[in-house]
């Protein structure tokens, strides 16, 4: 399912009496739960839990099997906000090598052409730059996955 | 055997090898591009890998994309298909020193295959009749004359640097050489910077045949029939079918005998087709063999019972054939290439979103389609939606079962070649099996 259609499902939630939906197509499901005390969530966004078919275990993308997705829809769409998005498939590394210091973490503020990470790809490893300057809102990949072209990796917050 | 195989194309037969991967309990991984994220093969396939953008040299053709989805998926073998990277020996490189195995022959046999002086040398050697021709470029019109009289006319000049029938000259007497020789020079300097010409005997209506043939890694060939595929629109292949109308017996044995030994000359692995020419006069030349499983690989499979996907795959794992003894071929079967295409506005590609999507079914009746209703056509590919394929226990049922089959394919929302299909069908010459690589073109004409 694509984010306009998870946002179209939340809305739908939200706006009505249903307390917990779940949808599933294509043998992937969602499921949006809303506490009913009016508050989704003690920080007021609504968790999303993609979860893949039930058996035959499908994984979509090896070798996680959920993904955790917090929705921004209560903020409103920041123009301010950047993805940065793998343009490669390979393997995420936070740090260039195995003991050393992550390149970046959450809540830095980082500079344009700075390093973000490595994408290893068929033994190269591809330094992965900022498009822009800004501070690090969240890193959505872990140390060693796998990521495919056009994976979100970074959310930046300009500054 | 393979645990897990990455497959490197879309479409209808991206399905296709996730079907036999299916079958043999082989994992599959599926790579598409963000343009294919709503594809039949991504939903079927175990894993999924994004590789690219639309654009098939970002993502199709890319080697690194894919060498690395293989990777990161831990893929022991990759597929490639037709097309795309099918016959790319520096791809087929990559492959084997990347340690991965590549469902194909190997590198060194698809670059020789792929180089038509090489390949011809070969069948010559093998005592396989090629078309007659120039070796390498004329060196002058004196050269020429000669040449076209030991060939015997007609013949055609074409340019070596060229394609697309610029810098071709069809010639039918010594009278017309010299002006023909001149002008196509010219032609091919202009077009591409290279006036080099070669000469090869002129067909007049060919029937193109082709020999479907296995290869295993215990030095074992077989020939699994012919196909004839004639019925071509600018040398696109329409509908094929097996066996040919045009062969009998004694001529299959000696297809089948020819095929086998070219391939044997080559030392041949796995599966493969070697195209021949067959004239007027019941003589057939070896024109090409491609080192691939072909589109039209449906129409073997009906005819011989066997699944040509799995023993490609069967023998890529070192496996051996499944039968060395030739087989005989059971009934009739047609196939028919439909194309998002608008045969009304000369068979121009149509992408968009299918409105409705209802495929025929029955008795011997087969659809392989990647397509379905509410699928949105990309337009970054071929326009290859679905392949129908028809089988009886003769020709003429397997043709009425087609036309049976095609009265109850309804695709909606885009504008398809079935309504074309169906008026060849109907033509008396071609019902009659009586036709040639020119019908198409004649068929055009008249209507």
């Amino acid at each position: 399912m694509r984010p306009k259609e998870i946002k179209k499902l939340i809305d739908l939630v939200e706006s009505s009496n249903i307390s917990e939906l779940e949808v599933s197509r294509w043998g992937r499901k969602v499921r949006i739960r809303k506490d009913m005390g009016g508050q989704a969530m003690p920080d007021g966004h609504e968790n999303i839990y993609v979860a893949p078919a039930p058996a035959p275990a499908k994984s979509k993308r090896a070798p996680e099997v959920a993904e955790p997705v917090t929705s921004e829809k209560k903020t409103e769409k920041n123009e301010n906000i950047i993805e940065i998005e793998s343009p490669m498939v390979g393997t995420f590394y936070r740090a260039p090598a195995p003991d050393a210091k992550p390149y970046v973490e959450v809540g830095q503020v980082i500079s344009k052409g700075q390093v973000l990470c490595i994408i290893e790809a068929m033994k190269l490893m591809n330094e992965i730059e900022a498009e822009t300057s800004g501070r690090i809102v969240e890193i959505h990949a872990k140390n060693a996955q796998p990521v495919e072209f056009n994976q979100v990796l970074f959310t930046i917050e300009k500054v | 055997m393979f645990k897990k195989i990455l497959i490197a194309n879309r479409g209808e037969i991206a399905l296709r090898i996730i079907r036999a991967c299916k079958e043999l309990g082989i994992k599959t991984v599926a790579v598409y591009s963000t343009a294919d994220q709503e594809s039949l093969h991504v939903r079927f396939a175990d894993e999924v890998v994004c590789i690219g953008p639309g654009p098939s040299a970002q993502s199709y053709l890319n080697i690194p994309s894919l060498i690395s989805a293989a990777e990161v998926t831990n893929s022991e073998a990759i597929h490639p298909g037709y097309g795309f990277l099918a016959e790319n020996a520096h791809f087929a490189e990559v492959c084997e020193s990347c340690g991965i195995q590549f469902i194909g022959p190997s590198h060194d046999m698809i670059a020789n295959m792929g180089d038509k002086a090489f390949a011809k040398a070969k069948m010559k050697e093998a005592g396989i009749q090629t078309i007659p021709g120039s070796d390498g470029i004329l060196k002058d019109i004196n050269q020429a004359h000669k040449l076209a009289k030991d060939i015997g006319f007609p013949v055609i000049l074409k340019a070596t640097a060229g394609g697309g029938g610029r810098g071709m000259r069809i010639v039918r007497s010594s009278e017309q050489l010299e002006n023909a020789f001149t002008t196509a020079r010219s032609e091919a300097e202009a077009a591409f910077n290279n006036p080099g010409l070669y000469m090869e005997k002129y067909f007049e209506e060919p029937r193109h045949i082709e020999v479907q043939i296995l290869g295993d890694d215990h030095g074992n060939i077989t020939a699994y029939g012919e196909r004839e595929c004639s019925i071509q629109r600018k040398h696109q292949k329409l509908i094929e079918e097996s066996p040919s109308p045009a062969i009998d017996d004694e001529l299959r044995q000696k297809l089948m005998d020819a095929a086998i030994k070219g391939a044997k000359m080559v030392n041949y692995k796995s599966a493969g087709t070697i195209e021949f020419l067959l004239d007027k006069d019941g003589k057939f030349y070896f024109m090409e063999m491609n080192t691939r499983i072909q589109v039209e690989h449906p129409v073997t499979e009906m005819v011989i019972g066997i699944d040509l996907v799995k023993e490609q795959i069967r023998l890529a794992a070192g496996e051996k054939l499944l039968f060395t003894s030739p087989l005989k071929l059971r009934g009739h079967a047609i196939e028919c290439r439909i194309n998002a295409e608008d045969p009304d506005k000369g068979f121009r590609p149509n992408p968009g979103d299918i409105s409705y999507f209802h495929v025929p079914g029955g008795p011997g009746v087969r659809v392989d389609t990647h397509a379905y209703a509410l699928y949105k056509i990309p337009p970054f590919y071929d326009s290859l939606l679905a392949k129908i394929i028809t089988h009886g226990k003769n020709r003429e049922e397997a043709l009425v079962r087609m036309m049976r089959g095609l009265e109850e394919f309804f695709i909606e929302g885009i504008k398809t070649t079935i309504p074309f299909h169906q008026k060849i069908l109907q033509d008396k010459d071609f019902q009659a099996g009586n036709f040639n690589t020119k019908f198409i073109e004649r068929f055009m004409d008249v209507k």
